[in-house]
């Protein structure tokens, strides 16, 4: 067991390049409950909550980024978040707790990867970009990219991500919809949670971005539920048919915090609530 | 590794291993018992303390996130003129039973109330909801900290 | 009704009152329970990793115990620790002790044991169901006509579960054993509530290896709510043990995981009723009550939470007519122990919601039906006891009209009619008998002291603990209003059994009941012996009389007679009464129940100081609704909560806008208050449920998943 803490950003990337299967370590909430449970042993940590570059929200022409180790609580205290992505404010506010909001960052919630995070499903509605960083590179990846299975994603070992890229107009003129269901209303570990924006012109749908955690290995898209109701007007959609896409889209599973037969029909009546809307 | 902080407006510096848990670090480094140990892992509160001005839970973070910061904990802020008004609030009403989750619950009040401190039911409850009370239904402790808003403005 | 300041608040609040955690000793290790893993079996080999020096463990097993490997309790069958074969999850196989506390974790983690494993049940349905499975003595209570039923009378059959419910104290169990080699005796600091349940279990694990034994209360107990009434005997019974080997203080506190899987829990129950109602008068004419409950792997204290339980288990129903047969189930998990309410909650959950689906068949309102059948003056319970009072009745009829019931009634249903979230109202009544059952308090034979000081201090020296409830604040307050003497010149020492006399266990509602009550009457017995007026005054010219030590036992009417083989006579002399309505929103997109509002009426008698009361209340209520609503500890499949992630506790945003009343409180007599605000909440949150949907959810917790299949069931 290493703890390695950067000087400053280029050490951070020297680090990562020399060093084995690492953890980051920023805010702590979750890396932290799974060393003491001895989920993670002898973990190599480095440690990059001091790193000043890689926090705060900023705003450029078209986008806001927002670096990694922004903890909640200044996700939701910002002004910039508040006047752009709604869906993102209202629905951060019972994220956790206060207090792990304080520590807790949007960064970690994404490379911790847990199927249940809070943020995945509204920065996926909100069709996020990460920018990953290593010492040589630097990409951006679509978040709906990102994950590749249960807790796996496409960075490699030496690299992390340091921005959560959102174009600026990402909600402007949609309807936004977010609903995590709990087990109670703060403290709570979704057992689903769906996040969509939609524009109706017309009573017709133009467009709509729909997004579940909880429900698959890793938070996803309903890309296939998208496109059939992409078109057409609330009275033409068949529930039956969206049930049948999302079928194929979801894989809820019975667990100790619930069953797969709720999970399913839970998600089923919030998309159908959102799409009635 | 070393680390330096600020405790309760003091100045220290410890050698200590960067990974031990915060709440280790002010029971066993600096004998400040008043955060405690209730589940481990920052889903009750009962070891909340004020870093930077912010309310956490210190048993999921580490030493190494004291380094450089602010760190207040219950013995402190106790001692400033909001956290004997919000004790006299506290005390008043007969919220404290048992107490293991108070000091907790006094932390989380005291950064309300420093930061916000209106007399509303619901942000209170918003701002104490990360802090678990077994005893008391919460009832009390709503009520204390609606008095307590009312003194301080 | 004062309300007299809680004593030690302040320093609870500035984090300078000590816990069990915040005590040390030089040189001091640490120590921790090794529990097995498997449910039932042998154990075949212990492998403790590599790479850690042995020498520096101390390990106890049976064969280091000096005295006998059975814990002492109302039915003595459980062993310390493992003596050949393991019988459930989580228990004791060996003491380990250490100087650092985060190795010892560690070494505990990675310690492997292997079993020879046998069949086991850890299903509450599958021990439950299977009537071979019953142990122990059962408890019956006789009290039949000889009438068959009549045809028209229409028969209601239906069977009730209710789940574990973990009490969820915040601080972890905790001790502190310090053997003394010199004065050959053994110190116990202990976060329990009956020291002298601890002392009994101490001495019972060291016989004769040591001559004396003191448990002492820390200053400040983290909660307990019954779950440390009897596993502190055996936790200190180890600590103890290690102690007396190593030579050297041992302090033992669970991790939370740990605490939560291996300790006693609230009594799964399956409670099955039989009845016939006549449709004309809408009386219940006949009850039928199979009342059954899992102990765990022994009996321990079970019989005794089964009384209870089987007693209350006709709720406040008049029924000449009714059979109730109350046994214990086997199951290969941890003894099942204490937890506020003690039976009555399980009982209650069947015969409230029993009642509303005899009231929906009959199409008669919940109110009238629980009305026509209520006990009045002259009615006797099923044990023969006759009702005094119809405090019940009271409290049924003030809810009503305080939470405005038959209105919102009508308007929930319109309201329902339009909308896809459904609004409900229910309502449940509940009662409970102060103090041990029966003859209890009779053997308990409590006794307190008083030491009345040159300065005339009052310090008042009782057995039971202030675990949160604010027992010291109110005993001490019970005595000095009643002589007026200053309330900072009175005071409860902290427990040690050296000191103070043995006035029974911190339990059963009976802290105020009986020894406040107790109290208040030593008061007035002190004045009259010394014919003073004013204490101080009376002090201050009669120095050479003080300090003075007064001694007073507990006295237990006579007219209270209980048969405890046939259970015929008075099983409580006093009964706290209840009644309450809650209304919910449940949320058809996620089939969740959101509570709303609560209204509850009390008769607890005479409330000594209303903010601790209600304090009490307002606690109580709410860990009631969450058992009915949202806690579980065990899922087929997937077993046991792990912790507080899994275990979830309602938190400041998951309460209704609760209101409380107490009424009668001119009585003379401060009755029990600690169990009953936890009896009867949840029905009523069934019962709502039932009010808003049409549909019947017999197993508690109603969490959103059992509501969807309930719904789905019903479609």
């Amino acid at each position: 067991m290493k703890f390695i803490k950067p000087k400053d950003i280029e050490n951070l990337y020297d680090t990562l390049d020399t060093t084995e299967q690492q953890y980051l370590l920023a805010g702590g909430t979750d890396i932290n409950v799974q060393i003491n449970n001895g989920i993670i042993r002898d973990p190599n940590i480095i440690y990059i909550s001091h790193l000043k570059e890689l926090s705060g929200i900023e705003e450029t022409n078209n986008e806001i980024l927002i670096g990694s180790t922004t903890s909640f609580k200044d996700v939701i205290e910002s002004r910039i978040i508040k006047k752009y992505f709604l869906l993102m404010y209202n629905s951060l506010q019972n994220f956790a707790s206060p207090l792990i909001q304080t520590s807790a960052t949007i960064g970690g919630n994404i490379a911790n990867g847990s199927p249940t995070a809070d943020v995945i499903p509204i920065l996926l509605a909100l069709n996020a970009k990460l920018l990953i960083c290593s010492k040589s590179n630097k990409r951006e990846v679509p978040l709906k990219d990102f994950f590749t299975g249960y807790k796996k994603n496409v960075m490699k070992n030496n690299e992390l991500i340091t921005k959560i890229i959102i174009n600026k107009n990402a909600e402007q003129k949609y309807q936004t919809y977010y609903q995590k269901v709990g087990s109670r209303n703060s403290l709570a570990i979704a057992k689903v949670a769906v996040a969509g924006i939609k524009k109706v012109v017309k009573e017709k749908i133009i467009d709509i971005k729909l997004a579940v955690g909880s429900l698959n290995e890793y938070p996803r898209r309903l890309f296939k539920v998208e496109e059939y109701v992409t078109g057409k007007r609330l009275t033409e959609i068949d529930f039956e048919k969206v049930e049948e896409l999302l079928n194929s889209e979801i894989t809820p599973i019975s667990d100790f915090r619930s069953d797969k037969e709720y999970r399913y029909h839970v998600c089923v009546n919030l998309i159908r609530t959102f799409l009635n809307e | 590794m070393k680390i330096s902080f600020t405790l309760n407006k003091q100045a220290v510096t410890i050698d200590v291993e960067p990974m031990k848990r915060l709440l280790d670090v002010l029971r066993e480094d600096f004998n400040l018992l008043g955060a405690k140990e209730a589940c481990g892992e920052g889903e009750c509160g009962a070891c909340t303390v004020l870093l930077n001005g912010e309310p956490v839970t210190s048993c999921i973070l580490n030493a190494a996130h004291a380094d450089g910061s602010e760190i207040e904990t219950v013995e402190g802020i106790s001692q400033t003129e909001l956290g004997k008004l919000i004790i006299d609030c506290f005390d008043e009403t007969n919220a404290v039973q048992c107490g293991f989750c108070f000091p907790g619950f006094f932390i989380s009040s005291y950064h309300y109330i420093k930061t916000d401190g209106e007399k509303d039911l619901n942000k209170i409850k918003t701002a104490l909801s990360g802090n678990i009370c077994r005893c008391t239904g919460y009832e009390k402790i709503f009520e204390s900290v609606m008095l307590a808003c009312e003194r301080a403005n | 009704m004062k309300c007299v300041k809680k004593f030690d608040a302040i320093p609870k609040l500035d984090g300078s009152w000590k816990f069990i955690d915040d005590y040390s000793y030089d040189d001091m290790l640490h120590g921790q329970l090794l529990y097995s893993t498997c449910h039932h079996g042998y154990i075949k080999k212990i492998n403790f990793p590599a790479n850690y020096n042995l020498s520096e463990f101390t390990m106890v097993s049976p064969k280091d115990i000096t005295g006998d490997n059975i814990v002492p309790e109302p039915v003595c069958d459980q062993p310390f620790m493992v003596d050949k074969e393991v019988m459930h999850f989580g228990q004791v196989i060996m003491g380990i002790a250490h100087p650092n506390r985060k190795l010892l974790l560690k070494f505990i983690k990675e310690t492997k044991i292997e079993y020879e494993e046998l069949p086991a049940i850890t299903d509450i349905k599958e021990c439950l169901d299977n009537e071979e499975n019953h142990f122990g003595k059962e408890t019956i209570i006789d009290h039949r006509t000889k009438k068959e039923p009549k045809g028209e009378w229409i028969h209601h059959h239906n069977v009730y579960y209710t789940p574990h419910q973990e009490q969820a104290y915040l601080e972890p169990q905790g001790v502190i054993s310090v053997y003394d080699p010199k004065a050959n005796s053994m110190f116990v600091l202990i976060s329990a509530q009956c020291p002298f349940f601890v002392k009994s279990g101490v001495e019972a694990i060291m016989g004769d290896a040591v001559s004396e034994v003191i448990i002492e209360s820390p200053e400040g107990i983290g909660g307990a709510f019954g779950g440390k009434e009897d596993f502190p005997s055996l936790f200190a019974g180890i600590s103890s043990l290690l102690s007396y080997k190593s030579g050297k203080p041992v302090k033992m506190i669970l991790e939370r995981v740990d605490d939560i899987q291996i300790t006693t829990k609230r009594h799964p129950a399956r409670v099955e009723l039989d009845t016939w109602t006549d449709p004309i008068t809408k009386k219940i004419k006949r009850c039928r009550i199979d009342y059954r409950i899992d102990a765990g792997a022994y009996q321990t204290l079970s019989p005794v939470v089964l009384a209870r339980g089987v007693l209350h288990s006709i709720s406040g129903y008049s029924v000449l007519d009714t059979f109730i047969r109350g046994r214990l189930f086997k199951s290969n998990t941890p003894s099942n122990g204490a937890f506020r309410g003690f039976g009555v909650p399980q009982a209650l959950a069947a015969m409230e919601a029993h009642i509303d689906r005899i009231a929906a068949d009959l199409n008669i309102n919940p109110y009238e039906f629980r009305k026509i059948n209520l006990f009045r003056i002259g009615d006797e319970f099923p044990t023969t006891q006759k009702i005094v009072e119809e405090h019940l009745s009271d409290c049924l009829e003030r809810v009503i009209q305080k939470s405005d019931y038959h209105k919102k009634v009508i308007e929930f249903a319109e309201w329902n009619k339009t909308h896809k979230d459904k609004k409900g109202i229910g309502i449940a009544i509940g009662y409970h008998g102060g103090g041990y059952t029966g003859n209890g308090e009779k053997v308990l034979d409590s006794e307190v002291k008083v030491i009345i000081d040159k300065e005339a201090q009052v310090k008042i020296f009782v057995a039971n603990t202030d675990m949160g409830q604010g027992a010291h604040t109110t005993l001490a307050q019970m005595f000095f209003e009643a002589i007026e003497h200053p309330r900072e010149k009175c005071w409860v020492q902290l427990p040690n059994t050296s000191k103070t006399p043995n006035s029974g266990p911190t339990v059963a509602s009976r802290t105020i009941y009986i020894i406040g009550n107790l109290l208040r009457k030593f008061a007035f017995q002190i004045k009259d012996e010394l014919k003073f007026k004013n204490l101080e005054e009376y002090v201050k010219t009669h120095q050479n009389e003080f300090p003075k030590e007064f001694h007073k036992k507990f006295v237990p009417d006579k007219s209270v007679i209980f048969d405890e083989d046939t259970n015929v006579g008075i099983a409580y002399k006093d009964y706290s009464w209840a009644a309450c309505v809650t209304e919910i929103l449940f949320r058809a997109d996620t089939y969740k129940i959101d509570l709303k509002k609560n209204w509850n009426v009390m008769d607890v008698g005479k409330v000594v100081n209303e903010k601790i009361a209600m304090g009490q209340a307002e606690g109580g209520i709410t860990q009631g609704l969450a058992y009915g609503l949202s806690e579980f500890f065990y899922k087929p499949g997937f077993g046991r909560a792990n912790g507080f992630t899994g275990y979830t506790l309602p938190t400041s945003l998951d309460l209704p806008e609760m209101n409380i009343e107490f009424i009668h409180t001119d009585s003379e007599i401060a009755k029990g208050l600690g169990e009953i605000p936890m009896d009867f909440p949840a029905p009523s949150v069934r019962n709502a449920f039932h009010n808003a949907t049409g549909v019947f959810v017999d197993e508690y917790p109603m969490i959103p998943e059992r509501l969807f299949k309930a719904l789905e069931e019903n479609k």
